[in-house]
C-alpha cells in the first residue's frame, strides 16, 4: 500500500483525503493488511467459501403486490437540495 | 477520410471485414410492484411518487426478492430454451452514480438465472438465423438523470424496476442482424405478456459493443460500447456507422488498434456522448449479496412454468406463413408487432380472406394513420370492422377503389361501421338497378367497337380496358361482378349479331 | 426505583404501584441529573416518552390488556431507527438525518408499549470498539469515568449500567454489544444471525449484523428477545419463525446434562487478573453441576483477521449510499458532482470509517478479491465447521468476553489494537452463533470482568437458560457503579 494505491482506492470510493490523512492511512491500511496476510497461511483447498452463516435459507421472495410509496414530501425532508420534487445535483457533465 | 480511399476499393475493403457485435438488451419487467421494493412504477408520472425507502437507497432498508419477476425470468428461458439455473443468487456491482441510489446495483454476475437460449429469426432478404443467447440475468433498474443548463435533477420513480438482461453472443455480424435479433427478442417478450410497456417509454434498451476483424481471422479486436439505445432504426444507424468508421481506421492504420470505450445514448439530444474510456473502466468489485438468500429452483417448477407458455412469435410466423398463406412481408410485419397480429386474429374471426385483411392492416391503414400519428390497434376502428370491408369487397358489393374511400372515412371516423357510411353515401352505393348498367355498357361498347375487337382476337387486355370504361361512367358504383357477367354477354351478343 | 428490572418494574406498574409516568418522570430526571457526566444519549425524548407513558396510564385506567414491556423505559442505539427522530449513526454525515420509517424492533417495542426514552452514543457507524470514535461526544465508562464503556454500542451500556433505564437495545457486529457489556458490568446478549430483523439498523456488515438487548438482569434480556425475536417480512435474512418463549424456558431445568467446552489453547496468553477471574467463573459453573471439557479451537486465532477482511468489504458497499445526494450533510463547498460527492464524505466521515471504507474498497477490488476476500469467506466456511464439530461434544463454550477490563479513554490510538478487544466475541459473529455476556467479578481496580458464552445456531433459548442458572449463583450480579447508586428516588 503506497501513496499512490490509496490515491487510487480514494477516486475509487469517493473519498477526498488530506495531506495529513493521507499519511496516516498508508502506514494504517499497511499495518491490517500485513495482519491479514496470515492467512494465506491456512490451506484452503477444496473449502466451500462462506456465503452466509443461514445455510439453509433460500427462495426468500415476495409476493407481487404493491404497497403505498414513501410520501415524496417526507423523503425530501431530508435531501439537501431539491427542485420541485427531483433531487438536485450539479449539473452532470457530459464529455 | 472517404475521399482517402476510392470508392471502389471501399467496397473491396469492407468486404475484407467481419464486424462482430454483441447485444445486451435491457426489459422491464412488467411486475405490480418493483424487483426488491413493493411500491408501484408508471411511466411519466410527476418524479419521486413512485418511491419508497428501498429505492431511494435510505439506511436501515433492505430489499425483498419479486417473485413474479423470477416467474416471468423462468418464462422467458423456457421461450428461448434456456438452462434455467438451479441454484442463482443476486451480486452488488458498485459504481457511483446519482441514478443509483446505494451506488451499487443488486444484479447477477456469478450466477445468472438463465443460461444460453437461442433465437431464430427471419432476415429482411428471406434467410432464417439462428442466433446464440449467452445468458440472462436479473437486476434492478437505476432512477433517471435529467438535465437542465444550471443543475441535474435525478427521479428516483423507475430505481428498482425489474430489468431481464438479455446478453447475447457476440454472433451478429451486421447492424440488420443485430436489428432482426433485437426485435425477435422484443416480439418474444411481448407474446410472454411480460414486458412492461413501449420503446418511447424506455422499456425496452440496448446496449451493443462493437467489433471488426479481418475475415479470415478469429481473434477479437477492441470493442466500442454503446448504452442506452432505445430505437430499431437508431440502433441500426449507429452500428452501421461505428463498422464504417472501425474499417476506415484500420485500413488507414493497419498497425494500430482502436480504443476501447463506451458510449451512451441520450434519449433527449439523440447525441452519443463518451462515457468513459479503456483507463476509465470501472472495476465494478461484484460480490454476492448478502442482504439476499440464493434462489433454488426444481425441474418440477420449472416444468409448471413452461407449460404456461403461450403461441410464441415463431410458431405464429410458421401458421400465417404456411397456414393462412400471407406473404412474407406481411407476416414479419405483423408477427414482430404483437399489438397489430392480435388485432389482425380479432378480425380474423369475422373474415375470410386473411390475405386481403392482412394487406389493409400492413398497408392501407397504416398509410392512412401515419399522419394522424395513431396506431391501427389503439385508432378506435374495430378490426371486424375492416374484416366488413374486405367481406364487402369479396361479396362483390363495392369495388376495392370505394373501399379506399370508404376506408378514408373510418379512419376521419372511427368505431363507424362500412356499411353504416355506405348507407349514408349513396356515392358508395352499389347500382343494383341492371337496366341502368346495360345502359351504360352499350354506350361504351358503341364508342370502342377496337378494342371489342381486340378482345375478340385474344387480348385479354382490352376486355380489362372495357370494365375500367364501363367503371368510370358508372362512378365505380357498377358491382363488377354484374359489370364481367352483362359486358361478356353482351360482347358474345354483338357476335353473334353479326 | 432506578435499581429495579425492567420485569419489576412492569410488573409494579401493572400492579397500580406505579404509574407509566411516574417511571418515565423518574429515569428522565435520572437522565438529566447524570447524563452531563456520562455522555450515553445523543438525543432524548422527553415528549414522546412522557406522551407514550400517558397514554399507558390512561390505557391501564380502561382495563385495556398491557403490552410485555408496559412502562419499562427503553433506550435505542442511535444507529436503529424512530421514524420521525434523527439517527446520526454517531456521525457527523447524518446529523440532521431523520428517519423515515421505524425499524421493525421499534415497532415490535411499541406494540408491546415500551417508552423509547432516547438513542444512545456509539462509534461512528458502529466501528470501534471504544465508543471513542463518535463524532459527537466522549461516553464515560460509569465505574470510573477516566474509562471506556467499550463499543461500539458504549452508550447503551454506559446508560444501563448507571441505571438510567434498565433496558436498552444495541447492535453486535463483532463484539458490540458484548464488549461492552462486559466493560460495565451488565448483561449483553447477541442472539443468533437471523434471529432479530435487521430492518432499521444502519448496516455496517450485513452478514454479520444483529441487534440484541443490554440488560441489568438475564431475564430482562430473555423479555426483549421475546419481543424483538420475531419474523419481518422486510428482512430476507431473518428467521421464519418467532423465538420460542425464551422468558418461560429460562427457569426450567435442562432436559439434558450440560457440557461446557473450554478452548484452553486459544486462550493462552491471558492477562493474570483476566485468567484468574475466568478460572473462578470456571470453578462456579463446575459448581453448579456442569462438565467441563478441553477443546480445540485455535483456528479461531484467525478470526479477527478474518472478520477485518469481511467486515470491511461490506461496510465500504453499505457505507457507498453515503453521498450527499439524497440525504447526509452536502458539503457546502462542492461545486461539482464529484466534488458533491468527494467532499461531503470527506467532511462527513471520521478517520476509522474512512480507514475502514478504503481498506474494504480494496479488498474487494479486482486481482485482490481473489487472494482476500475469497480466502476469508473460506476462513468463515472454516470456523463454521470448527464450531459444529466441537458442538458434538458440548452444548456451550466459555471464554472471558475481552482480554482486559475497560482500558482508560485515549489509551488505544491504533485501529488494530483496538480490533484485537474483539478476539473473543468476533468469532460467535462470524458464525452466527448466539452469545452473552455476563458479569463475572471485578478487577483489583473495581472494574467489571465477565464471562462469554457461545451456544449452537438457534439455541438462544439454551443459552439465555444457561446464563440465568449461572447468574442466580453470582453475589456481584446486578451491583451499581457506586456514583450513580443514589438513593434519591
Amino acid at each position: 500500500m503506497n501513496e499512490k494505491e490509496l490515491e487510487k482506492l480514494s477516486q475509487l470510493a469517493h473519498i477526498s483525503l488530506t495531506k495529513g490523512e493521507r499519511d496516516a492511512l498508508t502506514i494504517g491500511i499497511k499495518k491490517i493488511l500485513t495482519y491479514v496476510k496470515q492467512l494465506q497461511e491456512v490451506d484452503t483447498q477444496g473449502v466451500t467459501p462462506c456465503f452466509t452463516v443461514l445455510q439453509h435459507l433460500s427462495n426468500v421472495m415476495r409476493e407481487d403486490i404493491q404497497e403505498p410509496p414513501l410520501s415524496t414530501e417526507l423523503f425530501l425532508s431530508n435531501v439537501p437540495s431539491s427542485m420541485g420534487k427531483l433531487v438536485r445535483v450539479p449539473p452532470v457533465l457530459n464529455s | 477520410m472517404i475521399m482517402e480511399i476510392k470508392k471502389m476499393d471501399w467496397v473491396q475493403e469492407k468486404e475484407k471485414w467481419q464486424p462482430v457485435i454483441g447485444l445486451e438488451i435491457h426489459v422491464q419487467l412488467n411486475t405490480q410492484s418493483k424487483m426488491f421494493s413493493s411500491e408501484s412504477y408508471h411511466f411519466g408520472d410527476e418524479p419521486n411518487t413512485h418511491i419508497g425507502v428501498v429505492s431511494t437507497g435510505q439506511p436501515g432498508s433492505l430489499p425483498t426478492i419479486n417473485r413474479k419477476a423470477v416467474e416471468q425470468t423462468v418464462l422467458f428461458g423456457c421461450a428461448v430454451q434456456a438452462k434455467v439455473s438451479l441454484m442463482s443468487h443476486f451480486d452488488r456491482k458498485s459504481y457511483f452514480y446519482p441514478d443509483t441510489p446505494k451506488n451499487y446495483q443488486v444484479t447477477q454476475f456469478n450466477c445468472p438465472l438463465l443460461r444460453e437460449g437461442h433465437i431464430s429469426c427471419e432476415l429482411n432478404d428471406g434467410q432464417t438465423k439462428h442466433f446464440k443467447i449467452h445468458h440472462a440475468h436479473l437486476e434492478e433498474d437505476s432512477g433517471v438523470l435529467k438535465h437542465f443548463t444550471h443543475f441535474s435533477g435525478v427521479d428516483y420513480n423507475r430505481s428498482g424496476v425489474p430489468i431481464l438482461e438479455i446478453v447475447s453472443e457476440a454472433c451478429l455480424h451486421s447492424a440488420q442482424e443485430a436489428v432482426a435479433y433485437a426485435m425477435a427478442i422484443k416480439a418474444i417478450v411481448e407474446y410472454l405478456d411480460i414486458s412492461r410497456g413501449n420503446m418511447e417509454e424506455g422499456c425496452l434498451r440496448m446496449d451493443t459493443n462493437i467489433s471488426v476483424r479481418r475475415k479470415e481471422t478469429k481473434e477479437l479486436r477492441n470493442k466500442i460500447e454503446i448504452k442506452n439505445m432505445t430505437s430499431f432504426s437508431y440502433m441500426e444507424t449507429a452500428i452501421t456507422s461505428e463498422i464504417e468508421r472501425q474499417i476506415q481506421f484500420y485500413s488507414l492504420h493497419p498497425e494500430e488498434e482502436i480504443e476501447s470505450g463506451t458510449y451512451r445514448f441520450e434519449q433527449g439530444t439523440k447525441e452519443l456522448v463518451l462515457m468513459r474510456t479503456k483507463e476509465q473502466a470501472e472495476d465494478y468489485r461484484y460480490f454476492p449479496e448478502p442482504d439476499l438468500p440464493p434462489i433454488i429452483l426444481t425441474e418440477k417448477y420449472i416444468d409448471s412454468i413452461r407449460r404456461l407458455l403461450p403461441e410464441l412469435p415463431r410458431d405464429r410466423h410458421r401458421r400465417y406463413l404456411l397456414e393462412l398463406h400471407l406473404p412474407r412481408q406481411a407476416t414479419i410485419l405483423l408477427v414482430n408487432e404483437k399489438k397489430l397480429s392480435d388485432y389482425f386474429e380479432e378480425g380474423l374471426k369475422e373474415c375470410s380472406q386473411p390475405r386481403a385483411l392482412a394487406n389493409w392492416l400492413t398497408v392501407e391503414f397504416p398509410g392512412r394513420l401515419k399522419e394522424l400519428g395513431k396506431k391501427i390497434w389503439s385508432s378506435g376502428i374495430p378490426c371486424k370492422q375492416i374484416a366488413e370491408l374486405v367481406n364487402l369487397i369479396e361479396q362483390g358489393r363495392i369495388t376495392g377503389k370505394i373501399a379506399k374511400s370508404i376506408a378514408d372515412e373510418m379512419v376521419k371516423e372511427p368505431g363507424v361501421p362500412p356499411e353504416v357510411l355506405i348507407q349514408r353515401n349513396s356515392l358508395y352505393q352499389p347500382v343494383h338497378d341492371t337496366a341502368q348498367v346495360e345502359q351504360i355498357i352499350d354506350r361504351v361498347l358503341e364508342k370502342n367497337p377496337t378494342s371489342i375487337a381486340d378482345y375478340l382476337s385474344g387480348k385479354k387486355k382490352a376486355f380489362s380496358f372495357l370494365v375500367g370504361e364501363v367503371m368510370k361512367h358508372s362512378s365505380g358504383k357498377a358491382p363488377p361482378n354484374l359489370v364481367n357477367e352483362l359486358l361478356l354477354k353482351k360482347i358474345h351478343n354483338r357476335t353473334d349479331f353479326k | 426505583m432506578h435499581d429495579l428490572s425492567g420485569i419489576l418494574l412492569r410488573q409494579l406498574f401493572i400492579k397500580n404501584e406505579l404509574s407509566a409516568t411516574e417511571i418515565c418522570n423518574f429515569f428522565l430526571h435520572r437522565i438529566e441529573q447524570y447524563e452531563p457526566a456520562l455522555g450515553s444519549f445523543l438525543s432524548i425524548f422527553s415528549k414522546r416518552a412522557l406522551y407514550k407513558a400517558e397514554e399507558l396510564d390512561a390505557k391501564r385506567a380502561q382495563n385495556k390488556p398491557l403490552g410485555k414491556l408496559a412502562a419499562i423505559p427503553i433506550a435505542i442505539k442511535d444507529n436503529i431507527h424512530v421514524l420521525g427522530e434523527r439517527t446520526s449513526c454517531g456521525s457527523k454525515f447524518l446529523s440532521n438525518y431523520r428517519a423515515l420509517f421505524d425499524a421493525t424492533v421499534t415497532r415490535l417495542i411499541e406494540e408491546e408499549d415500551g417508552v423509547i426514552l432516547g438513542k444512545t452514543n456509539l462509534d461512528e457507524f458502529a466501528m470501534g470498539s471504544s465508543t471513542e470514535k463518535s463524532a459527537f461526544q466522549l461516553t464515560k465508562n460509569p465505574w470510573d469515568l477516566s474509562c471506556s464503556p467499550g463499543g461500539s454500542s458504549g452508550g447503551s451500556a454506559a446508560a444501563v449500567a448507571a441505571r438510567l433505564c434498565p433496558i436498552s437495545l444495541g447492535s453486535d457486529t463483532g463484539g458490540s454489544i458484548r464488549q461492552p457489556a462486559a466493560f460495565c458490568g451488565i448483561v449483553g446478549f447477541k442472539p443468533s444471525y437471523g434471529r432479530v430483523s435487521r430492518y432499521g439498523l444502519v448496516s455496517f456488515a450485513s452478514s454479520l449484523d444483529q441487534i440484541g438487548p443490554l440488560t441489568t438482569t438475564v431475564a430482562d434480556a430473555a423479555l426483549m428477545m421475546e419481543v424483538i425475536g420475531q419474523h419481518c417480512k422486510y428482512d430476507s435474512t431473518c428467521l421464519s419463525f418467532p423465538l420460542n418463549n425464551p422468558l418461560n424456558q429460562l427457569k426450567t431445568p435442562f432436559k439434558e446434562k450440560i457440557t461446557l467446552g473450554i478452548p484452553k489453547s486459544f486462550l493462552k496468553n491471558l492477562e493474570r487478573e483476566i485468567g484468574q477471574n475466568f478460572q473462578y467463573a470456571v470453578e462456579s459453573c463446575e459448581k453448579l453441576g456442569y462438565s467441563i471439557i478441553e477443546v480445540d479451537l485455535d483456528i479461531l486465532n484467525y478470526s479477527i483477521a478474518v472478520y477485518h477482511i469481511l467486515s470491511t468489504a461490506e461496510a465500504s458497499t453499505n457505507l457507498a449510499r453515503f453521498d450527499g445526494i439524497r440525504f447526509g450533510n452536502r458539503s457546502l463547498q462542492a461545486k461539482t458532482l464529484i466534488e458533491v460527492l468527494d467532499l461531503s464524505r470527506e467532511e462527513g466521515f471520521g478517520f476509522e470509517v474512512k480507514q475502514r471504507i478504503l481498506l474494504g474498497t480494496y479488498l474487494l477490488s479486482s486481482g485482490y478479491q481473489e487472494a482476500h476476500y475469497r480466502q476469508a469467506q473460506k476462513m468463515r466456511q472454516l470456523i463454521i465447521e470448527s464450531f459444529k464439530k466441537v458442538f458434538e461434544k458440548c452444548q456451550m463454550i466459555i471464554t472471558p468476553t475481552a482480554p482486559s477490563a475497560a482500558f482508560e479513554l485515549g489509551y488505544i490510538q491504533d485501529s488494530l489494537e483496538m480490533s484485537l478487544q474483539d478476539i473473543y466475541t468476533v468469532p460467535a459473529s462470524l458464525a452466527g452463533l448466539p452469545a452473552i455476556s455476563i458479569p463475572s467479578g471485578f478487577s483489583s481496580k473495581g472494574l467489571p470482568l465477565a464471562l462469554h458464552i457461545t451456544a449452537r445456531q438457534f439455541h438462544d433459548n439454551e443459552l439465555l437458560q444457561l446464563a440465568y442458572h449461572i447468574e442466580k449463583s453470582q453475589p456481584f450480579i446486578q451491583k451499581i457503579p457506586p456514583q450513580f447508586d443514589d438513593n434519591g428516588d
